[in-house]
């Protein structure tokens, strides 16, 4: 071990190290709770210039070998999610001013910088803890209405459980082939052996409990609802992400095969139309986003019935134009959408009168979130469902599109009641975000270059 | 002589447009209304020079781009003018103008809104037409979806969200099918000769068994066929046209609809010929139960704008009559006849809206004896009467009189061979023409004649600007009825080309 490639290899997480032990060290010296607002995008800015520079110089090396190494596909997740964290943190002025929180955004960053870098599963479980704790803590924080002590209980226990089923799966593996790198993850999925079929299905489960698919989805429509605007939106979008990327790194590039597919197909589907039906009764804007997102969780696990190689691009490609839509909903809600009157769907009523910047750019949100074209939602959705079908699955893929039809209606009744539903008297609206404009600026023009340009960015991933 | 740059400059300019008015200031209605209409007459210009420079005696397409836009997946901004599309890039460029300066008092609501929405649907509406690669084209057709939404939705009548979910609904079913079969239909190329590509030329060399075309055909034409609207799949049009605004209506009609008969003829039929001759007496049933039962529908309403609206569906019959017919006239026919109804319902739609901007109702029975109050609305209302009825010397005549014809002439030989189906289905159809007549006349005699009645009055007759609207749209109308050999020319040589494309064999396995 050189130190000095552990040093350029780790060098995004060690920024985002460095950075959390300034924003502590600034509370200390300082005696200020707050103004770790800029230290924190400044550290992230920077974290996500040192994964470009990974990136772009094609960097390779494994400074812990068979635990953790920087290749092309971790430099690119981690530019990814380091870049969608960027606008959370612009749109977290508002309602948080404390360098603690800061600090709790910061290491759960690392954790999931470190869980797309992970070559053992030793590595993974330690990513995905670091990435989750913080969160929980997160959700709590906020504490601005009592659910969100129960949000916060709900997802802590269903994380707890995630995290014992994949430690138990991940001992059978081991038990299996006496190794904890990822590839006997990869060589059971191959295996007739009870105890390696045990351990894959323990272990997809767990990541189903993470991602949220049916049915291990309960927990995300309280947790979004419990939390406050900016961590519902690092939750459904940094934390899924996460998750799918880490699913990436663990299934490789090995071509799933029956009956496993059953099992990646089925609850996948089942969760595309259970959520898309479930959105559709909501009256709360949170608590729809969570079903939505148990739906795209949904298309995300789809992406691996298709070839190895394809995958990683499909997937990819879907976090970004699927992360940057969600954000772009929740940079543009104006304050005080954490008082659950102010969640409700009817307060987006006549929205466009009052707020047509915030209207129009939702409105994107929901018709790219439903996948229609000229968005990139379109686009992502068009790749993993011509991945499904090129490995030969047309049936999956049919029911797929039929079940992403389901969803079409909710998405298109938010901007119903945004363009053209009379204004509620009632629906008062909150001042905008201080940051709304420069964030929702950070998410909108991606998507368009995504839009008009998917061909570059499909090249690079 | 114009080039291909003329032609990406006609499709772009809708997005220019759009983008000048989201920078007008806020409040400033009439620039906006100007800006729009100018950029609308640029527009038209720009495509009177295309269709100028159109060289009917060269086969294929013209203007062409293409620049690959995925390369990985074979997937190019492919983009031309053909015999098929000229008319309806034309016909498009023809009504965006009238679309806007129809709209200059209807709309009073977010009126900067409600223009760039006319520009994005515009746009949209040009590429699907000009597509030429399967991606481009999917993407353009489910893009009309957004601004229709919005058009219907915000400035429609009273039950306009629910027409609106229901026309969305409706149509993005079809779509998602549709996207199935594209991907398959790629696929199924890519593993049989080894191109991927979405390039309509290559696609029409694609080579697949019977059941295979048949279910591709079921999706491709499930989609066509609910934008048609073709019977049993219509219920969504009434709904839509009824509440929708009238420059709603007028793009509806007047383009939209023609997206269904345009896909059947670029894309449905060509790609899966087999499956096309294997199922044409089915869709030429449905076809002639369209015209019939459209044409009865529309005699028993009392709305004046579904009896237009359901005219419409009987008058799209017409063109997928033509169009399976695969006799030279019937297809010429078919094309001239989107175009004409396209010209005629937009009309009429127009008609609808000036009146109903007057007097608030739709409903014929609080109307009579216009003819005294509006004699110059009612001379214009007659005209676009005996021209929805096929008069001669009418565009309506030119359209339906040649795809009747086509599909005499197709169904001769068979009834000759002992198969009369065909003649029996086409001798049907001709019973649209009388139920035209019928519904149309019925409608103006009760709307123009007898006692005079009208919701409230006085009110003034049709000032400049709406005369100048219907005089643009008269002009068009007489133009292709009596000058319908300029246009025809140019559609001849691809409607050959179809013909030979859905006659062809591509059975995989047997000869060529």
């Amino acid at each position: 071990m050189i130190w000095q490639d552990v040093v350029t290899a780790m060098l995004p997480e060690h920024i985002l190290l460095a950075g959390m032990l300034l924003l502590l060290g600034h509370e200390i010296v300082s005696g200020r709770e707050r103004g770790g607002f800029l230290i924190a995008v400044a550290t992230v800015a920077a974290a996500a210039v040192a994964a470009c520079w990974l990136s772009a110089t094609g960097y390779t090396n494994s400074p812990f070998p068979g635990h953790y190494s920087t290749d092309a596909a971790a430099a690119a997740s981690k530019i990814v999610l380091l870049a969608l964290a960027l606008p959370v943190l612009l749109a977290s002025r508002d309602d948080f001013e404390e360098s603690r929180y800061y600090v709790l955004v910061l290491s759960s960053l690392y954790g999931a910088c470190l869980l797309v870098s992970s070559d053992s599963f030793a590595t993974i479980f330690l990513g995905i803890e670091l990435m989750s704790l913080p969160v929980y803590v997160l959700v709590l924080i906020a504490f601005l209405r009592p659910e969100s002590t129960e949000a916060a209980l709900k997802y802590l226990v269903m994380g707890g459980t995630a995290t014992a089923t994949l430690l138990m799966g991940v001992s059978l593996l081991y038990g299996w082939s006496g190794s904890l790198a990822v590839q006997a993850f990869a060589d059971a999925l191959g295996s007739q052996d009870t105890l390696a079929v045990a351990g894959v299905v323990l272990v997809v489960a767990a990541l189903f409990l993470k991602a949220a698919v049916v049915p291990f989805h309960a927990w995300a429509p309280d947790a979004y609802e419990g939390a406050s605007v900016p961590v519902t939106a690092y939750m459904a979008t940094i934390i899924k992400a996460g998750v799918l990327l880490a699913a990436l790194r663990i299934f490789g590039t090995v071509q799933v095969l029956r009956p496993m597919t059953d099992m990646l197909a089925v609850l996948p589907l089942v969760s595309m139309v259970w959520g898309n039906i479930a959105a559709i009764r909501q009256t709360s804007f949170r608590r729809m986003i969570a079903y939505s997102s148990i739906a795209h969780a949904g298309y995300l696990f789809y992406a691996f019935l298709g070839a190895g190689p394809g995958r990683h691009q499909a997937i990819l490609f879907y976090v970004i134009a699927y992360g940057l839509m969600n954000l772009l909903a929740f940079m543009v809600l104006p304050r005080g959408t954490d008082d659950p009157a102010h969640d409700r769907l009817d307060a987006f009523k006549g929205l466009f009168q009052r707020r047509p910047f915030a209207a129009v750019m939702i409105a994107i949100a929901m018709l790219s979130l439903a996948g229609l074209p000229p968005l990139p939602g379109f686009i992502a959705k068009f790749l993993i469902f011509r991945n499904v079908l090129a490995a030969g699955y047309t049936l999956y893929a049919v029911f797929g599109l039929v079940a992403s039809y389901l969803g079409i209606y909710f998405y298109l009744r938010v901007i119903q009641y945004m363009f053209m539903s009379a204004e509620q008297p009632a629906a008062a609206s909150g001042r905008p975000r201080r940051y709304a404009l420069v964030a929702s600026l950070l998410c909108l023009a991606p998507a368009v270059l995504m839009a008009v340009f998917p061909g570059w960015l499909l090249d690079r991933l | 002589m114009a080039d291909p740059t003329v032609l990406n400059l006609v499709l772009w300019l809708p997005v220019a447009g759009m983008l000048a008015i989201a920078l007008t200031p806020r409040g400033q209605d009439s620039l906006v209304r100007a800006v729009s209409l100018g950029v609308m007459l640029l527009q038209l210009a720009l495509t009177a020079w295309l269709y100028a420079g159109f060289d009917a005696t060269q086969p294929g397409l013209q203007f062409v781009t293409n620049v690959p836009w995925i390369r990985e997946w074979g997937i190019a901004y492919s983009i031309g003018l053909d015999g098929f599309n000229i008319l309806l890039v034309t016909l498009t460029a023809f009504l965006g103008p009238l679309v806007v300066a129809g709209a200059f008092t209807a709309i009073q609501k977010d009126v900067k809104l409600f223009y760039a929405m006319v520009f994005f649907i515009q746009f949209a509406m040009l590429g699907t037409f000009v597509a030429q690669d399967l991606f481009l084209f999917y993407v353009f057709w489910e893009a009309m979806l957004i601004p229709m939404f919005l058009i219907i939705g915000i400035w429609g009548g009273e039950r306009r969200i629910y027409a609106t979910l229901k026309f969305v609904l409706y149509t993005a079913f079809g779509s998602i099918l549709m996207l199935a079969a594209v991907i398959y239909l790629v696929y199924s190329l890519y593993t049989t000769t080894g191109i991927t590509s979405f390039a309509f030329t290559d696609l029409y060399q694609n080579q697949l068994p019977l059941d295979t075309q048949s279910w591709l055909l079921a999706a491709f034409g499930l989609s066509f066929a609910i934008k048609v609207p073709m019977v049993p799949l219509h219920t969504w049009l009434p709904d839509a046209h009824v509440e929708a605004p009238t420059a709603g209506s007028v793009i509806l009609a007047g383009v939209l609809l023609k997206m269904g008969t345009y896909g059947f003829m670029k894309l449905g039929f060509p790609l899966f010929p087999d499956a096309t001759r294997a199922f044409t007496p089915a869709l030429m049933t449905l076809a002639v139960i369209s015209i019939v039962y459209g044409a009865c529908l529309a005699l028993v309403q009392t709305d004046i704008k579904k009896i237009i609206a359901y005219s419409s569906i009987s008058h799209l019959g017409y063109v997928m009559l033509g169009l399976v017919s695969l006799d030279l006239l019937g297809i010429q026919g078919a094309i001239m006849q989107m175009v004409s109804h396209g010209i005629v319902a937009g009309g009429l739609f127009m008609m609808v809206g000036m009146i109903y901007e007057r007097c608030h109702t739709r409903d014929i029975a609080a109307y009579g004896g216009l003819a005294r109050l509006l004699p110059v609305y009612s001379v214009f209302f007659m005209i676009l009467t005996l021209a929805a009825i096929g008069l001669p010397t009418t565009s309506g005549f030119t359209g339906e009189f040649m795809a009747l014809m086509g599909a005499f002439n197709a169904a001769w030989p068979q009834f000759e061979a002992g198969y009369a189906l065909p003649l029996v289905l086409a001798a049907i159809a001709v019973s649209g023409v009388i139920l035209g007549a019928l519904y149309m006349l019925w409608l103006a005699q009760r709307l123009l004649f007898g006692g005079t009645r009208a919701p409230h009055q006085p009110f003034t007759d049709l000032d400049l600007r709406e005369k100048l609207i219907l005089v643009a749209i008269v002009a068009a109308i007489f133009w292709l009825g009596l000058f319908p050999a300029g246009p025809l020319s140019k559609t001849e040589l691809a409607a050959r080309e179809y013909q030979q494309l859905v006659l062809g064999t591509h059975v995989f396995g047997s000869a060529p």
